[in-house]
């Protein structure tokens, strides 16, 4: 019975990959002739960098991104309120070698200077805040792992503001153009550039925090509450 | 306009930064703001037709745009409505002791952003970070303080949900790859009928919203998942969040279908929809536990959904705005008496403390009154006049005779008696003496109170049925300068 289950479902796949394979090959070949590359570098010189990649997530689709930014900022709330969850706050878990720190004094800083060239990069080359973020989480992730204290990680308002800090000011900037009168998002001519660069900087240490919250700082509580549902 | 966009996350990022019992207070100043923003809106859409609206100053394809229409403003102020209820008994419903409930009220906002950007969206990888954000918080408002079997109910979701996602991303992907837009009013523009591709894109957005609509047999996640949920979040998981992606599914459908689609996909999708009626009706009639009887409900209320597919391809366009009319009116009925329900059931548990159906003996003489709300809701179910869900299926009814598609008209009787079944076994269950225990509990007034005005509502739509739907069928103004509107 299980290995008909698994014939069956390694069958549907393979239909689904072979389905897919010919979808993008006849796709390719109607494809229609679009004209958003000509609208793009037409409108690049307005965006206030230099990117495309950097000019579509930032302005062009900036409402898109900053729903993203929501989506991490669920994830990482979700990830601290979880109750009673075993986390590596348990010393157990937490390994103090000496190789490994040595180690980390030549990594860390060499890291954080990677992740501020990638944020600084995105204007006018691939790099941006994921990237950088990402580079900050894995940092921070580092020095967990080789034991250094991080008390600024554990679930408190700092935590909790530094999670929403670049999502924040992501949406001032777009609330305080919305009342200037312009539309929701819509950067101030002239200064789309700065104020790219300044909720980019936001948005790699929040992006960091987030991605070093959701591996680090999940609470252990003992309080219980009694369920409503049922077993299904 | 803005205003309905920016206040949700406005309110979340600050809700965040608060405990439980401020974050109330802020989150019911916000409610009102909501509430007001959305009124405005629909009048101004009911007075002037509707319009897109450019983001971030960029028209669409290069930017996003949103459509504002009289079936966006409807939802818009259906949500509005029933997380306003939600929002205000889940301030008196959940305990606000407990550490991880000050993280409900940013879930609870990043939800309605999510809400309010489905039913504006235009375009669609825009629609899907609107589906990201409606499920990662479903998802977390699920687990929020739950143990382990919240946990893995709420995983399930979680994994049906991402799956779900993928598969309509990976058809936004080949429909991007090959109209070279994202735009969904642009694709309906240059779509022919012969597009092997595009089908199968269509094919696999579709299945990917049946599954986070749990249509039957994909709805294994739901019953778990609603039913272990804190109450006034179960009425916001099966009033609005499992109808943001049956509105994406419908919208693709309006657009694309007719050349896209199929009469065997059509048919197909309505058949299942048919099996969710009969399938999720008897299984709410055989649960032991009292939410799990209003979850199954809801599989079986979402399969009446599913019958817009067949009742609108290949019919005339009278018989397709009735079937769209009739379903637009179930979508919001049922909306209203499920967040009813849902509350009603959180109050008999906490007045019997216990989950289960059988311990409700004699509740009907201490807590009449939520009985009662739960009676009401259920008569909307059940589809009997005045109700709105009446109103909605005497529209799909009068659709199905006129395209001659007669079989559908079994399902929506059969299915109307089925709900009668579960509901009056809670009557019974609750009307029964011989109960050992007489010690009930009382909620305060208020949480009774919310139950009982969502379920009028549902009555009175019914009532308001013509207006209501006038609205929706508000002429669109495609006008090539679209200006913004900041009411």
């Amino acid at each position: 019975m299980r290995r008909l289950l698994v014939l069956v479902s390694l069958a549907a796949c393979t239909a689904l990959t072979i389905a897919l394979a010919l979808a993008v090959l006849v796709a390719a070949e109607s494809a229609v002739v679009s004209e958003l590359p000509q609208q793009l570098a037409a409108s690049l010189g307005r965006s206030g960098v230099e990117h495309p990649t950097t000019a579509v997530l930032l302005n062009f689709r900036s409402y898109d991104t900053l729903l993203e930014i929501g989506v991490l900022v669920i994830a990482g709330m979700s990830g601290i309120s979880l109750a009673s969850t075993r986390s590596l706050e348990d010393p157990a878990l937490r390994s103090s070698d000496v190789l490994l720190y040595a180690l980390q004094r030549w990594f860390v800083p060499l890291m954080l200077l990677l992740a501020a060239y990638l944020l600084w990069a995105g204007s006018h080359r691939p790099g941006g805040a994921f990237q950088a973020g990402a580079v900050l989480a894995a940092t921070g992730v580092l020095m967990r792992l080789g034991g250094l204290p991080m008390a600024f990680i554990r679930p408190g308002v700092l935590l909790r503001l530094g999670l929403v800090l670049g999502f924040a000011v992501f949406l001032l900037v777009a609330i305080a153009s919305a009342l200037a009168g312009e539309a929701f998002l819509a950067y101030p001519p002239g200064m789309a550039g700065g104020l790219i660069l300044a909720i980019e900087t936001v948005l790699t240490l929040s992006i960091g925090m987030i991605l070093l919250a959701l591996f680090v700082a999940a609470p252990v509580s003992a309080e219980h509450e009694p369920e409503e549902g049922g077993g299904s | 306009m803005a205003g309905l966009l920016f206040t949700p996350l406005a309110w979340a990022a600050l809700s965040l930064l608060l405990d439980f019992r401020r974050g109330r207070w802020l989150s019911w100043l916000g409610m009102l703001i909501q509430v007001l923003v959305s009124l405005s809106l629909w009048f101004a859409v009911a007075g002037g037709g509707g319009f897109f609206y450019a983001l971030a100053g960029w028209e669409a394809p290069l930017g996003i745009a949103l459509r504002v229409d009289g079936l966006a403003v409807s939802f818009v102020l259906l949500t509005a409505a029933v997380a306003t209820a939600c929002g205000v008994h889940a301030g008196v419903y959940l305990d606000p002791g407990k550490s991880w409930q000050r993280y409900f009220w940013p879930l609870f906002w990043f939800l309605w952003a999510g809400l309010n950007g489905v039913w504006l969206g235009a375009d669609l990888f825009n629609l899907y970070v609107g589906l990201e954000l409606i499920s990662l918080a479903a998802v977390g408002l699920v687990a929020l303080g739950g143990e382990a079997a919240a946990l893995r109910a709420a995983l399930r979701y979680l994994f049906a949900a991402l799956l779900g996602s993928l598969a309509y991303l990976l058809g936004v992907a080949l429909l991007y790859g090959q109209f070279g837009t994202l735009s969904l009013t642009g694709i309906a523009g240059v779509v022919g009928a012969t597009e092997p591709a595009a089908a199968l894109a269509l094919l696999l957005m579709l299945a990917g919203l049946a599954l986070k609509t749990a249509l039957f047999p994909l709805h294994g996640w739901l019953p778990p998942a609603h039913g272990i949920a804190k109450s006034p979040v179960s009425a916001l998981l099966s009033g609005l969040v499992v109808k943001a992606s049956f509105y994406i599914a419908a919208r693709l459908w309006l657009e694309l279908g007719d050349r896209l689609g199929s009469q065997l996909l059509a048919q197909g999708l309505g058949a299942l929809g048919a099996a969710a009626v009969l399938w999720g009706s008897w299984r709410a009639f055989r649960q032991p536990y009292l939410k799990q009887v209003v979850a199954y409900s809801s599989v079986a209320q979402i399969g009446y959904l599913f019958l817009l597919f067949p009742l609108t391809y290949a019919v005339a366009e009278p018989v397709s705005r009735l079937a769209q009319q009739g379903i637009t009116l179930q979508v919001i009925s049922h909306a209203l008496a499920k967040a009813a329900m849902f509350l009603a059931a959180g109050n008999l548990i906490l007045s019997v403390r216990s989950k289960r159906v059988d311990a409700l003996g004699g509740v009907s003489h201490f807590l009449p009154f939520s009985l009662f709300s739960f009676g009401l809701a259920g008569v909307s179910l059940m589809g009997m006049p005045p109700t709105g869900g009446f109103a909605a299926k005497w529209l799909l009814l009068q659709a199905s005779l006129a395209s001659g598609q007669w079989w559908w008209i079994a399902v929506l009787l059969l299915g109307g008696v089925l709900a009668a079944a579960y509901v009056f076994r809670i009557y019974r269950a609750s009307f029964l003496e011989d109960s050992v225990s007489d010690d009930f509990y009382h909620p305060p007034k208020t949480l009774e109170a919310i139950p009982m005005i969502l379920a009028l509502l549902a009555l009175g739509l019914g009532l308001v049925a013509e207006p209501v739907l006038s609205v929706l069928a508000l002429p669109f103004e495609v006008a090539a300068g679209v200006t913004a509107v900041q009411p």
